[in-house]
């Protein structure tokens, strides 16, 4: 490293972006440095002297910055610290802030001196392919050995540990037209459109509009490029129907215009997070018309050792002097295929910058530019071309480079000159940014003009314009941008505004002549690589390998050498690779085609995907009436769908078992009291809802008394149990459907698609009125004395308030509708009041039954009490393939009904057959054995798999009641295998024996319940 | 015996009666009863006994409501309305309503604590709203009356345009989803978020 600096002194020919009284300093790689507002990490760097910033990714060598903006492949930075840290970004892009902190990535232990550069010297050991060719033997250290060497190795940044702090959001937005890129052809486009009415979303991805309008030859209305834009800035900035967004990077066009663009909201000045901003905003876009106008990046080319530090592009040099008044280097030499890069030269000689030589591969260069440069007494050397690099420190410095004559097809010289200089400055022609373009299918076309892929053919409403289109002259890019915006405006139904066309002066587009490879002299390809795509050190040699091992396809080139993938997505490299490809295989670009251009343009955070959606709003969380108490009462909860359902309540230092245990016992000896407001209610009314309910249900409810509660078991078509519950009549012509908590809204769809599309003549009405109601279960031998101890209008005596009744009335004041049903075999009362008084009835109860020594319990008791009684639980007793009689409950399926859904499927033959599984009860040998949730039975045990497997285990549980383990399984033809003895083989060798018996282990004649 | 306790669904927010330090104004409304209304839109004798009870047509035109006096209906669907009153007259209402609707096919059901509301207010509202939902609420149509149902924030949810000057929607969401209705609005009305998307002069 030299240390010089690197700044040029003040004028106003350079360092248009910088504010020189405003000093930002950040650090580096540790290192404290001080920039000027406006600087990018790379520009100040770079004007610190130093041009090393990072690693590459397969040979780790040295690299710096080659471009301006997002296209930069090589200086990647880590950005921020712990959680704040960001991966990958391009030192061309970030913007400079107090307090900053950037490091390098993929080296160690530090960029100066870096271990894995040994990968470079041993490099004719890692031909393109080396992983496929190499990591193959033995099978077992894929995954274990080789994988995490590799991406120990090879890589790019690492992403934070830490929890990230901040804030990031989402934004949809509908337009009529949106444009992408906010160069010259963008601006006009968009100023087109709006002239119309119509509202026009601009996007560019640098902090201000212009695109390289400021570093680029000709004038606009006799003014500045730079000047025009700042005018057209402002005239959108007062515009009600234009928005414009900076900093904001068009990342992907999906089917029917729909676009996301990734902002950047606070990276360029962290004290706005403070202000509430988002980090980083992700815009959902839809676009009745989008206008691509994403301009053009300069391509490198292909000579021996092109990747050292202080090589970059011609565009970019002149860019870093012109906006950030940093010099590459001392004393530069200009490589080109093309004019443009004469006015670079012209720039960087005007700034007092070393023009040591311009080399053009051309024959002849005669441009007005050209001859400019001359003028200047710059030398000129035309039919040339540099042959290779020299450097000292590792490669980390160029000392000079070497030149030789060159004509296209000519192969190989051996004369050499060579040229003193510290920079080099490349440019081999220009590739239209059309990767948008190409995200939903668009197809391209080459032009030998240009010697690049330009935009042909779309499916969607898209146009394209300015050098995106392969225009590169400024008068071209104005007019195609005028011409898009009036037609997209059109399209869209719009009016032709007032619009006043502004006219260009200068710009001309030059002429280019394609160079693929440039020759080494020396040795062949002794130390020399040619790169093409630098993030993925792909270079010339490894492209022709693939060739000569027959990867025809471009697309499997591109797998095989990593050209055109990871972050860069081809950007410098695709057309460069093509060229090489061509070369070898003697086929033209246009019959090699393109590889595919994904989404996205550049990486955007996993934050801006996450949106608003983390944290405690990761997913909603359905919360009752009671939740807050839950809570206060210790509650563990149990996700049933969004809902949070109170697990158990431990306290006083228990463990969830011992909790679940006690609360049994309370349900079982005094009363428990239970929140079960997240279970389903359909009201369901009208002069057919009997005849409804008794189509939908496999019991029969036309019969149903007013008043009355009766269990339903519900199939879909195919027979197979889906939902169940107690359904009660209202009124004559009215009933309330009890859901499974998770069925709540499946089974009013489901319902109301069969009125709506099965049975339209059925006059039937269903409302889901789940969410209206709290509702408790009070169960237990206390809970009738619980309820009479509040004033009510309801006489809760058992002759007066009958098992499976309902009552509608007064409790302690609130409104509630009573249901005497019980899901735990006990005396049980389930109490709906509307939800805003479910806090205030639930405090009532409790208190209520506090002398009778009343608990609260959750849904781990619930499924115990439950499974004492061999009730099932759809989800659990059932998976979707089971029927009613599976379950042995074909009482409730009706022989009398001449239809109901899923009656037909019984009588199949699969469904009919003996030896299907059918829910039995089991004991097990130890009683303190447990049997796992979903252990297979199976008909023999073996030493080792395979085993017959005749059934499982469906529930599980450790009984207090019983003092013993009790489980529910499903066993083939297990109604018949009563008493006899079933083996449960676990992991771990164990095996649990256990008797098959009746599923109901307590109370069978039902006598708790009925009191 | 004391009077029955009522908990809004987002009681337990301290600010829930005006929150705080946003970009818009937000607050939960409670005063509001609810009332399901189903019902064939082709029989004139449902229309006129709902009108009857109701003192306004029932509007047939998808995505409108009318108001009038304190009742407020919305459109939900081709045989689906809700009914919004002061809270506390909707268990007559259901009555009234049961009871003109006897003999015609028709279901009126009180659902005052099923849904909660969350009014907004302000110039940034419209925003808002379309950081947590695809909906284009700035298209023109999106003026004072129009209510939809839509995905707001990963939830189903209602919104009413009360007035559009200044702006004020309510967004009705089931009582369960409320908190998290709340935060999302208050995370992403945070003043520093703002966008002000089409809302210059121009």
């Amino acid at each position: 490293m030299s240390g010089r600096p690197y700044r040029l002194p003040e004028s106003a020919a350079q360092g248009s972006r910088i504010d020189r009284s405003k000093t930002v300093s950040f650090s580096f790689d540790g290192k404290k440095l001080s920039g000027f507002a406006g600087d990018t990490i790379a520009s100040a760097v770079m004007a610190s002297g130093r041009k090393v910033f990072g690693r590459s990714f397969k040979y780790h060598r040295p690299r710096g910055v080659i471009g301006l903006g997002s296209e930069e492949m090589n200086a990647l930075v880590a950005v921020g610290e712990g959680g704040r840290k960001e991966p990958n970004l391009r030192a061309t892009q970030v913007e400079l802030y107090n307090g900053l902190v950037a490091t390098s990535q993929n080296r160690w232990p530090s960029l100066e001196f870096d271990v894995g550069i040994v990968n470079n010297y041993l490099s004719r050991l890692f031909p393109s392919g080396f992983y496929y060719k190499t990591f193959m033997w033995p099978r077992s250290f894929w995954e274990s050995v080789y994988e995490p060497i590799i991406r120990n190795a090879a890589g790019l940044g690492e992403a934070a540990r830490e929890h990230d702090p901040d804030a990031y959001e989402q934004m949809h937005v509908h337009v009529d037209v949106l444009v992408v890129g906010g160069g010259v052809a963008g601006i006009a486009a968009a100023e087109a459109a709006a002239a119309s009415g119509k509202r026009v979303l601009l996007a560019d991805e640098n902090a201000v509009l212009g695109g390289v309008a400021d570093i680029s030859a000709g004038t606009i209305d006799g003014k500045a490029q730079g000047d025009w834009v700042k005018a057209k800035a402002a005239q959108f900035a007062k515009a009600g129907n234009v928005h414009v967004l900076t900093r904001t990077t068009v990342v992907g066009h999906y089917h029917h215009n729909y676009v996301l663009a990734a902002e950047r909201v606070a990276d360029h000045d962290p004290s706005l997070l403070d202000k509430g901003a988002p980090r980083h905003r992700l815009w959902k876009i839809r676009a009745a018309q989008v206008i691509v106008a994403s301009g053009a990046l300069e391509r490198p080319i292909a000579f021996a050792n092109n990747d050292r530090p202080g090589i970059m592009m011609a565009s970019a040099a002149r860019g870093m002097v012109e906006r950030y008044a940093t010099a590459p280097g001392m004393n530069g030499v200009i490589f080109t295929n093309n004019d443009d890069a004469y006015l670079t030269a012209l720039k960087l000689h005007e700034a007092g910058v070393g023009v040591a030589r311009i080399i053009d591969v051309r024959a002849n260069a005669t441009s007005e530019l050209a001859e400019a440069a001359r003028k200047a007494g710059l030398q000129v050397q035309t039919g040339a071309a540099i042959a290779g690099i020299e450097t000292s420190g590792g490669g980390k410095e160029i000392t000079g480079v070497k030149v030789a004559p060159y004509s296209k097809s000519r192969g190989r010289v051996v004369n050499e000159e060579k040229v003193a200089c510290d920079f080099v400055a490349v440019s081999g022609g220009f590739n239209p940014v059309v990767h948008l373009w190409c995200h939903n299918a668009g197809k391209l076309k080459f032009d030998e003009t240009i010697q690049s892929f330009r935009p042909d053919r779309h499916g969607d409403p898209i146009m394209v314009a300015g050098a995106a289109n392969g225009t590169f002259d400024l008068g071209g890019c104005l007019e195609e941008g005028y011409a898009a915006g009036e037609a997209a405006a059109k399209a869209v139904g719009g009016k032709a505004g007032k619009l006043s066309k502004a006219a260009a002066s200068g710009g001309a587009a030059g002429g280019v002549e394609a160079i693929w490879f440039a020759p080494a002299t020396g040795k062949y390809n002794e130390g020399n690589k040619h790169f093409i795509d630098f993030q993925n050190d792909v270079t010339a040699a490894d492209l022709e390998l693939a060739q000569r091992e027959g990867y025809e396809s471009v697309e499997h080139t591109k797998r095989y050498t990593t050209l055109g993938m990871a972050t860069d997505q081809g950007k410098t490299s695709n057309i460069n690779g093509l060229g090489v490809i061509s070369d070898a295989t003697g086929r033209k670009i246009p019959e090699i085609g393109t590889t595919t251009f994904r989404p996205p343009y550049t990486p955007y955070s996993f934050g801006s995907i996450a949106g608003t959606k983390k944290g405690e709003l990761f997913l909603p969380i359905r919360r009752t009436s009671i939740y807050d108490w839950h809570i206060a009462r210790g509650a563990t909860w149990e996700p049933v769908g969004q809902w949070r359902r109170a697990y158990c309540y431990p306290s006083g230092g228990e463990n969830k078992k011992d909790a679940i245990n006690r609360e049994i016992l309370a349900v079982r000896n005094k009363v428990g009291l239970l929140d079960a407001s997240t279970l389903g209610k359909i009201e369901i009314k009208g002069p057919d809802a009997g005849k409804f309910l008794d189509l939908v249900y496999t019991n029969v409810f036309s019969s149903l008394k007013v008043g009355k509660c009766r269990y339903g078991l519900m199939m879909n078509e195919m027979g197979f149990l889906m939902d169940d519950g107690v359904t009660v009549r209202l009124g004559e012509d009215h009933f309330l459907m009890h859901t499974t908590s998770g069925g709540a809204d499946r089974i009013a769809q489901w319902l109301e698609e069969w009125l709506q599309t099965e049975w339209t003549t059925l006059k039937v009405f269903v409302t889901p009125v789940t969410e209206q109601w709290a509702q408790f279960a009070i169960a237990g031998p206390k809970a009738r004395k619980v309820l009479q101890k509040l004033d009510s209008d309801i006489d809760f005596s058992p002759e007066a308030f009958e098992f499976m009744s309902y009552r509608e009335g007064k409790l302690a004041g609130y409104p509630v509708r009573v249901f005497r049903i019980s899901f735990s075999g006990e005396l049980s009362y389930e109490i709906a009041t509307p939800s805003n008084f479910g806090r205030g009835l639930w405090d009532t109860l409790m208190e209520a039954g506090a002398s009778e020594g009343i608990e609260p319990y959750g849904t781990e008791a619930l499924h115990v009490l439950r499974a004492e009684k061999g009730f099932i639980v759809i989800g659990d007793e059932t998976d979707g393939t089971v029927t009613p009689y599976d379950v042995n409950m074909g009482w409730a399926v009706s022989k009398k009904k001449d239809d109901f859904i899923g009656k037909r499927s019984l009588s199949q033959s699969f469904l009919a057959s003996e030896g299907r599984k059918q829910l039995v009860g089991l004991e097990t040998k130890d009683p303190n054995d447990v049997l796992p949730d979903g252990a297979y039975a199976v008909a023999e045990v073996k030493p080792q798999p395979p085993m017959k497997m005749i059934g499982q285990v469906t529930s599980s549980y450790w009984s207090p009641t019983l003092e013993r383990s009790i489980a529910m399984a499903l066993i083939e033809g297990g109604l018949s295998k009563m008493g006899e003895t079933v083996s449960f083989p676990l992991e771990g060798g164990k095996v649990v024996e256990a008797k098959i018996v009746s599923p109901v282990f307590l109370d069978p004649e039902g006598k708790r319940q009925d009191v | 015996m004391s009077d029955p306790v009522f908990n809004s669904a987002l009681a337990h927010v301290a600010d829930h009666d005006g929150a705080k330090g946003l970009s818009i104004a937000m607050r939960e409304i409670s005063d509001r009863g609810m009332i399901d209304l189903r019902g064939e839109a082709t029989s004139s004798k449902f229309k006129q006994a709902a009108k009857s009870v109701l003192g306004v047509d029932l509007p047939v035109k998808p995505r409108t409501s009318v108001s009038k006096g304190g009742i407020t209906v919305f459109w939900l669907s081709v045989d689906q309305w809700l009914i919004t009153c002061p809270r506390g007259d909707e268990a007559k209402l259901v009555a009234n309503l049961t009871k003109a609707l006897e003999g015609v096919h028709a279901l009126a059901v009180n659902v005052s604590d099923m849904r909660a509301i969350i009014r907004l207010e302000g110039e940034h509202v419209r925003e808002v709203l379309m950081k947590g939902s695809s909906i284009d609420f700035t298209l023109p149509e999106y003026k004072a009356g129009l209510v939809r149902r839509l995905v707001f924030a990963e939830s189903a949810a209602l919104a009413h345009i009360v007035s559009d000057k200044p702006d004020t929607v309510d967004i009705y969401v089931f009582r369960s989803y409320a908190d998290y209705t709340w935060k999302w609005l208050a995370a992403t009305a945070k003043p520093g978020a703002t966008i002000g998307l089409f809302q210059k002069a121009g």
